[in-house]
């Protein structure tokens, strides 16, 4: 290759920096909050408190509609709300009620599949919409998220490996527990997840010490692995039940600890959401009241997870 | 061949010196023979002895894998295209760091020791998450891809930097004082007398780097990219199988360089072509 050769890569290697740089400057973290405001201003015509909130210039709605699509971020690594088929599709219960909602809009959906601290994170960098993940509301969340209504509540379950010989949740006293990471069964066990309204949520066996992995799933595939590091696990009891299901050393532990409001997030930081909030929300409470939800969630769950209970 | 030399008896006039020549270089060409031989024995052995070690603990689910084989494979494609990005970036990187750690202009030498530093100084996987969730902070929102390959390539662009420097400093000064003494100017001389072939010096060098790319480039995992081991680590966690899917995510890599690797020897052999005595 001549020195010109060279050269030249250089120079496209800088183009496409500069390139990227400045296509991603309109949607960036900073200068979005600051415009948020001034954006709705200057649309003073468009009505905040009507459903069919207009779309705004730069706001998240207009981005969706103008693309035509709506891109979702999902983890594939927690069944059966998100997973994988052999053809690469997804399938699950997030999945579907991410589906449906793109529907409604009007527009298509798109997956995409970054960890889930880099989610729950906020700070998306407009890389995708909203998060149809099982994310349970909390305070620290709602700093950088903003949030649909709950489309679900699931109980939160604990669970030991049947190694442990542990049956009772007094039995768990002591002893340390897995969860995944970034999740608000961590916050739980660390005694710090805050839904905001005051709810009592119990309180974790006295003196134990926790551990975290990437995802839920990796925690009873230790014991699968016969690593028995810790000797219970805090996950969603739909992941439980499917961990039991797949033949893996688990046994529930008492009744479900608490109960969580799982709901679409969208990230603060990212298109001024003004617009797309109040068109979620509605969405959300119509896939309620007509059936959908209940629908999806006895078909994946077999029991309807869509009514809040606790 | 030493036998017959030998069976002359005491009073012959004993082998010829080509007859010497003939036995020696035959007895090497067995002893090469055996060495090679024993070599391909032992790796059986082994191999064979992994093997049965590995499935031995019947985590190995082979229906799990054939079902989901086509889907991990999928992944190699994109492993093999961030390696390759990420590698040619890398030289990119490395000859302007080189450049500039053989600079007698200060602020330019001192840029290009604060880069080779900085990157070596710290990890590999953190360098990854500034790029993918802090730049989006100043307002750059690089898709996945180029934010995978612009971490890879910054990152190994500093170790090759090294690399690059050793390889312009072994061309010997009298061309570039030659060069000088023919009017050519520094800049001139750089491009048209040292860097060609501080290329060829370094090529073997940067097929190594390749190599050890291709294992590194399961980091941008993290940033939505379904490559290699993110299909694996996924599909493995799903299905409490990561134990299966990643002993074949390790096959595959390894398959990989090995593949790879013939082809870095076969260049190494080539570049040094010309120091080869006739």
């Amino acid at each position: 290759m001549s020195v010109r050769g060279r050269l030249s890569i250089l120079a496209a290697a800088a183009v496409i920096v500069a390139a990227c740089s400045s296509g991603g400057a309109t949607p960036s973290a900073s200068s979005a909050a600051a415009s948020q405001p001034a954006a709705a201003g200057s649309e003073s015509a468009a009505p905040s408190s009507a459903a069919s909130a207009a779309p705004i210039a730069g706001g998240l709605l207009e981005k969706i509609l103008k693309a035509g699509k709506l891109v979702v971020s999902t983890d594939p690594k927690y069944p059966p709300q998100s997973e994988l088929e052999p053809d690469g599709t997804y399938k699950g219960f997030d999945i579907d009620v991410a589906t449906e909602i793109a529907k409604r809009l009007g527009v298509t959906v798109e997956f995409t599949t970054p960890d889930w601290t880099a989610i729950t994170a906020g700070g998306w960098g407009g890389r995708w919409d909203i998060s149809v993940g099982s994310m349970t509301i909390t305070v620290d969340r709602k700093k950088v998220l903003d949030f649909s209504p709950p489309y679900y509540y699931t109980p939160a379950q604990m669970a030991a490996s049947t190694h442990s010989g542990i049956t009772t949740m007094d039995g768990l006293a002591g002893k340390t527990i897995c969860s995944g990471e970034s999740t608000t069964y961590d916050q739980w066990l660390n005694g710090k997840l805050d839904y905001g309204t005051g709810q009592d949520l119990g309180h974790p066996p006295a003196g134990i010490k926790t551990v975290t992995l990437p995802t839920d799933t990796d925690c009873p595939d230790q014991w699968k692995s016969k690593r028995f590091d810790f000797d219970g696990w805090l996950s969603s009891i739909t992941t439980v039940d499917g961990a039991i299901k797949a033949g893996l050393p688990v046994v529930k532990i008492g009744d479900p600890v608490y109960y969580e409001p799982l709901a679409v997030a969208v990230d603060k930081s990212g298109p001024p959401d003004t617009d797309f909030l109040p068109i979620l929300t509605k969405i959300v409470n119509d896939m309620h009241s007509d059936g959908t939800l209940t629908a999806l969630s006895v078909k994946t769950y077999g029991s309807d997870f869509t009514i809040a209970s606790k | 061949m030493i036998a017959p030399a030998a069976a002359r008896g005491p009073l012959g006039m004993g082998p010829g010196p080509e007859a010497i020549v003939r036995a020696v270089a035959g007895a090497r060409r067995q002893a090469r023979l055996r060495f090679r031989l024993v070599f391909v024995a032992t790796w059986i052995v082994l191999v064979g002895g992994l093997v049965l070690l590995i499935g031995s603990t019947g985590r190995v689910d082979l229906e799990f894998l054939q079902k989901w084989g086509p889907f991990i494979f999928g992944g190699i494609p994109l492993t093999i295209a961030v390696s390759v990005v990420s590698i040619a970036l890398a030289v990119v990187f490395a000859i302007v760091g080189a450049l500039g750690r053989l600079s007698r202009n200060a602020p330019v030498y001192a840029a290009a020791t604060l880069y080779v530093s900085l990157v070596r100084g710290t990890p590999l996987i953190v360098q990854i998450f500034f790029v993918y969730l802090a730049l989006p902070e100043f307002g750059i929102v690089l898709p996945a891809f180029i934010a995978g390959c612009l971490a890879l390539s910054f990152n190994y662009g500093a170790y090759m930097t090294e690399i690059f420097r050793a390889g312009i400093q072994a061309i010997p000064r009298g061309q570039v004082e030659a060069a000088a003494s023919l009017g050519m100017t520094e800049r001139h001389t750089m491009r048209r007398i040292v860097l060609p072939q501080a290329i060829r010096i370094v090529i073997p060098a940067i097929g190594n780097e390749f190599i050890a790319m291709i294992k590194d480039s399961a980091l941008v995992s993290f940033v939505a990219l379904q490559e290699l081991f993110w299909r694996a680590r996924t599909v493995g966690s799903a299905n409490f199988q990561s134990f299966s899917t990643l002993v074949l995510a390790a096959l595959v890599y390894w398959g990989l360089t090995i593949f790879f690797s013939l082809f870095q020897e076969r260049l190494e052999k080539r570049m040094a072509e010309s120091d080869v005595r006739l």
